[in-house]
C-alpha cells in the first residue's frame, strides 16, 4: 500500500507541479504579448503625433496665402471662365466628333514632330554607369520581345501620332 | 500471567490498529480536503486572472492610448475637414543650468562658443544676449518655439543645459487667414472669435477629441481675403470687410476684416486689429437698403406696378431737401430709381408705405437688435427708437440715419432673395435639412421681382462691374458719407457693394465694403462703391463661385424682358 500510495503522490505533485510550470508560462506569455502591445500602442501615438506635425507643416507651408502669393508671382492663374465649363455629357461627346469638312485645324500644344526623348535608364548604385539593358531583362535580349519596345522608349510622340493620322 | 497477557495484548493491539486505521483515515480525507482546496485555490485565482485580463487590463490600455492622442484643445476645422486652428506639440529651447547635476560650470564648453553654435542654428538669434544668459547661469527660456530639424541640430551640439522640452502650442496653419472668425488662445483661454466662444467645448476633455466644424470654406475664405486685400491696397483703403452667405441655410461661408491680425502671434500690434469690422462695427450702409425698401413697398402691395413715376427733383422736407448726387430727370419709375440710385425717389416710395410700416420691415430684418451669429463681439445698431418721423423714414429708405452691421445687411439681403425668410446667421456647419426655419419677413413672390430688379442693377446700373460672365450676379451699390463731428464727412465714405449670385436662383449673398476709399488709377479716379466695391465682388464671384457649387452659364439668366421696357435704352 505504501509504495502505491506515494507513487500517486508523486504523480498529483508532478501533475501540480507540471500545471504550474505551464500557467507560468502562460503568464509569461501573456506578460510578453502585453508589452508587445503597449509598446506597438506607443509606436502608434509616436505616428500619429509624427503624421499630425508633418500634416500640419504640409497645411502651413500651403496655406491659402502662401497659394495666392505663388499664384500672383509665378503661375498667374485666373479662374476658368464660362466658356472653360461643359455643361452635359453631350457637351462632352462633342469634343469626340470628326472634325466637319472645312473646320479650322485644332491647336495642338504638346509634343513636337520629333522623338519623344528616352526614358532614363537605371544606373548602378556602385559603379555610376547606366546598367547593362541584357542584365536587367535577360529575356529581351533573347529577342523574344518584340522590337518596337527596345530601347525603353515606350511613350510614343504625339506628334507623330497627329501627323499619321492627319495623312 | 502469559496466557493472560496475550489476549490482553492482542485486545490492546486491536483497539491501537483501529485508532492508527482511523487517524490515517483522518489524515488522508485532510490531505485530500488541502488538494481540493489548493487545487480550488489555484482555479480561483485562474479564473479571476482570466476575468482581471478580460475585464479590466485591456480597457486600461485602450484608455492610455487614447488619453496620449486626446489633444490639450479641440481642433478646429473647417467645413472640408481643412484644420484651421489645432493643438500642436512644439518644442521650446530651455537653459537648465542644473541638468549636469554637480557643482562645475553648467556648459561643457564656453558660453560665446555655445551661443555662436546656436547662432548659426538661427540666424535671428542675438548672440550676445544668448551668450550673457548661459554664462548667468540663470535657468530661461533661450528661443520659445523650435522647429523639430532645428531641435536635432540644438540636440546635436551636446550640451545637457540645453533642453528642448515639449510644450502645447494652439498652431493656426492658416496663419493669419479668418483670423476673426478663429481668435486666439492665450494661457489656455480663447480669446476674440470662435476659440472664445467654443471655450468650453474645445476644454471638455470628452468632447475635445472631436474636430469642431465651421461653415468656413478655407478656399473662399482666402479667396474673399485676397481680393479684398488687393482692392483695399488698390484704393487705399483703411479697412476692408467681406462676408459670404449661404442664403438657405444661414452658414457664413467666409468672413473677413482687414487689417487682419496673426493669431500665431498676438502682440501689441496685433492686438489693435482683433475688432471685427463685419460683426461688431456699425455703418450706415446707404443706398444698399434702397432694394430693401423698394422689397417692403412691393410686399405692402404699395407698388403695383413698376411703371409708376416718381418725381426725381429735390424734395424738401421738415426743413431738410433730400437730394441726389446728380440730376437724374423729373420723374422716375421704380427700376431706374434702383438702376441710378436715387434718394428723391426712394424717399417718395418710403412716403408711400408709411414711418410705422417701414419700421416694422426694417425690425423684421433684424436691423434693431445685435446680429445673430456665435462670435462673442456684435454690434448694436443705431437704431431710433419710438414711432419714426416722416424724415427718420425716408433716411432710413435709403440707408442714412441707421447703422447696421455688414452681417445685418448680408442677412437681410438673404431674406430677400431667398424666397423671402430670414434666419440667423451662424458660424456652425448646418447639417443638410437641419437648417434653422427662420421667420418670413417677404413674399416669394416680393423676391422673385426683387431678383429680377437686382440683377437689372448689374445688368444696367451701377453694378455692372460686378457683372461676371456667366455667374448672373446681381447686387446694389451703396457709398454713404461717413457721419464726423458736425456732420457728414463730405471726402471719407464707406462703399459696399451688396451682391447675390445666381439671381436665376441665388445661393450665396456676398458683402463687400472698404472703409474711406481714395480715387486712384485703379479705381478711375472715383471713390463710390461702383469702382471699387463693384469690381471686387467682380473679380470674387468666378473664383468662388465653381468652389460653392455655383457653374457659369451664358446660356442661362433671369428672365429680364418685362422689366427692360421701364428703364429705356440708356439704362
Amino acid at each position: 500500500m505504501m509504495p502505491h500510495s506515494r507513487i500517486r503522490r508523486i504523480g498529483w505533485i508532478a501533475a501540480l507541479a507540471t500545471c504550474t510550470a505551464l500557467y507560468l508560462m502562460l503568464h509569461l506569455k501573456v506578460h510578453a504579448v502585453t508589452s508587445e502591445v503597449v509598446r506597438a500602442e506607443r509606436q502608434i501615438v509616436a505616428l500619429e503625433q509624427q503624421k499630425l506635425l508633418l500634416e500640419t507643416e504640409f497645411e502651413t507651408r500651403a496655406n491659402q496665402l502662401q497659394l495666392a502669393a505663388w499664384n500672383n508671382v509665378d503661375f498667374g492663374y485666373t479662374a476658368p471662365s464660362a466658356a472653360q465649363f461643359l455643361e452635359n455629357e453631350r457637351q462632352l461627346a462633342s469634343f469626340g466628333t470628326a472634325r466637319a469638312p472645312g473646320a479650322p485645324e485644332p491647336i495642338r500644344v504638346a509634343g513636337g514632330a520629333g522623338e519623344a526623348p528616352e526614358y532614363p535608364r537605371l544606373v548602378s548604385p556602385l559603379t555610376g554607369k547606366p546598367v547593362d539593358q541584357a542584365l536587367l531583362e535577360p529575356e529581351r535580349a533573347s529577342g523574344f520581345v518584340a522590337p518596337r519596345l527596345a530601347g525603353g522608349a515606350t511613350r510614343i510622340p504625339l506628334g507623330a501620332v497627329v501627323a499619321s493620322a492627319a495623312r | 500471567m502469559n496466557a493472560l497477557a496475550v489476549p490482553a495484548q492482542a485486545s490492546s493491539g486491536r483497539i491501537q490498529l483501529v485508532d492508527v486505521r482511523r487517524r490515517a483515515l483522518l489524515v488522508a480525507q485532510l490531505r485530500v480536503l488541502l488538494i481540493v482546496a489548493v487545487f480550488l485555490a489555484i482555479a480561483a485565482a485562474a479564473l479571476l486572472r482570466i476575468a482581471y485580463l478580460g475585464v479590466v487590463q485591456p480597457a486600461r490600455s485602450q484608455h492610455s492610448m487614447a488619453d496620449a492622442l486626446l489633444p490639450p484643445r479641440g481642433e478646429i476645422t473647417d467645413r472640408n475637414g481643412v484644420p484651421l486652428a489645432r493643438a500642436f506639440p512644439a518644442y521650446a529651447l530651455w537653459f537648465n543650468p542644473e541638468a549636469m547635476g554637480d557643482d562645475g560650470t553648467p556648459l561643457v564648453r564656453p558660453a560665446r562658443a555655445v551661443a555662436a553654435e546656436l547662432k548659426a542654428i538661427f540666424p535671428d538669434l542675438d548672440a550676445a544676449a544668448v551668450a550673457g544668459q548661459l554664462a548667468s547661469g540663470k535657468a530661461g527660456y533661450l528661443r520659445r518655439r523650435v522647429l523639430p530639424e532645428d531641435a536635432n541640430r540644438v540636440l546635436a551640439i551636446g550640451e545637457l543645459a540645453l533642453e528642448l522640452p515639449r510644450e502645447s502650442d494652439r498652431h493656426y496653419p492658416q496663419g493669419s487667414m479668418a483670423a476673426h472668425v478663429l481668435g486666439y488662445v492665450e494661457d489656455g483661454q480663447g480669446h476674440v472669435g470662435m476659440e472664445a466662444a467654443l471655450n468650453e467645448r474645445l476644454n471638455d476633455p470628452a468632447l475635445r477629441s472631436e474636430p469642431v466644424a465651421l461653415s468656413i470654406d478655407a478656399r473662399v475664405q482666402g479667396a474673399l481675403e485676397d481680393e479684398l486685400r488687393r482692392g483695399m491696397l488698390s484704393v487705399d483703403a483703411v479697412g476692408a470687410a467681406g462676408i459670404v452667405l449661404d442664403v438657405d441655410t444661414g452658414e457664413v461661408m467666409a468672413l473677413a476684416s482687414l487689417p487682419e491680425f496673426d493669431p500665431n502671434k498676438v502682440d501689441a500690434d496685433g492686438q489693435k486689429l482683433v475688432f471685427n469690422k463685419v460683426t461688431n462695427q456699425v455703418y450706415e450702409l446707404g443706398s444698399t437698403f434702397k432694394p430693401l425698401t423698394v422689397a417692403a413697398a412691393i410686399d405692402a402691395g404699395v407698388i403695383t406696378d413698376l411703371s409708376r413715376r416718381y418725381p426725381a427733383t429735390p424734395f424738401p422736407i421738415g426743413g431738410f431737401t433730400i437730394s441726389d448726387s446728380h440730376p437724374l430727370g423729373a420723374s422716375l419709375n421704380a427700376p431706374e430709381i434702383l438702376i441710378h440710385s436715387s434718394n428723391v425717389g426712394t424717399a417718395h416710395i418710403v412716403d408711400d408705405i408709411g414711418p410705422a410700416r417701414m419700421k416694422r420691415v426694417m425690425a423684421d430684418l433684424g436691423f434693431n437688435e445685435r446680429p445673430y451669429i456665435e462670435l462673442p463681439a456684435r454690434g448694436f445698431p443705431i437704431w431710433a427708437s419710438g414711432d419714426w418721423p416722416r424724415l427718420r423714414a425716408m433716411t432710413v429708405g435709403y440707408g442714412h440715419g441707421i447703422a447696421v452691421t455688414p452681417l445685418h445687411l448680408a442677412s437681410a439681403y438673404a431674406a430677400m432673395v431667398n424666397g423671402g425668410i430670414w434666419r440667423p446667421a451662424t458660424l456652425h456647419k448646418v447639417a443638410p435639412g437641419h437648417a434653422n426655419r427662420g421667420r418670413r419677413v417677404f413674399k416669394a413672390s416680393t423676391s422673385a421681382r426683387m431678383n429680377q430688379l437686382l440683377r437689372m442693377i448689374a445688368v444696367y446700373g451701377t453694378g455692372r462691374n460686378a457683372n461676371a460672365p456667366g455667374f448672373r450676379v446681381g447686387g446694389k451699390t451703396g457709398s454713404a458719407e461717413k457721419p464726423g463731428s458736425g456732420g457728414y464727412n463730405k471726402t471719407s465714405l464707406v462703399s459696399t457693394f451688396a451682391a447675390a449670385f445666381p439671381m436665376d436662383r441665388p445661393r450665396y449673398v456676398v458683402i463687400v465694403m472698404f472703409d474711406e476709399p481714395k480715387g486712384t488709377t485703379a479705381s478711375s479716379f472715383q471713390r463710390t462703391a461702383a469702382w471699387n466695391a463693384a469690381p471686387t465682388v467682380g473679380r470674387l464671384v468666378p473664383r468662388i463661385g465653381p468652389l460653392l457649387g455655383v457653374y457659369p452659364d451664358e446660356t442661362r439668366d433671369v428672365d429680364l424682358t418685362d422689366l427692360k421696357p421701364l428703364v429705356g435704352d440708356d439704362g
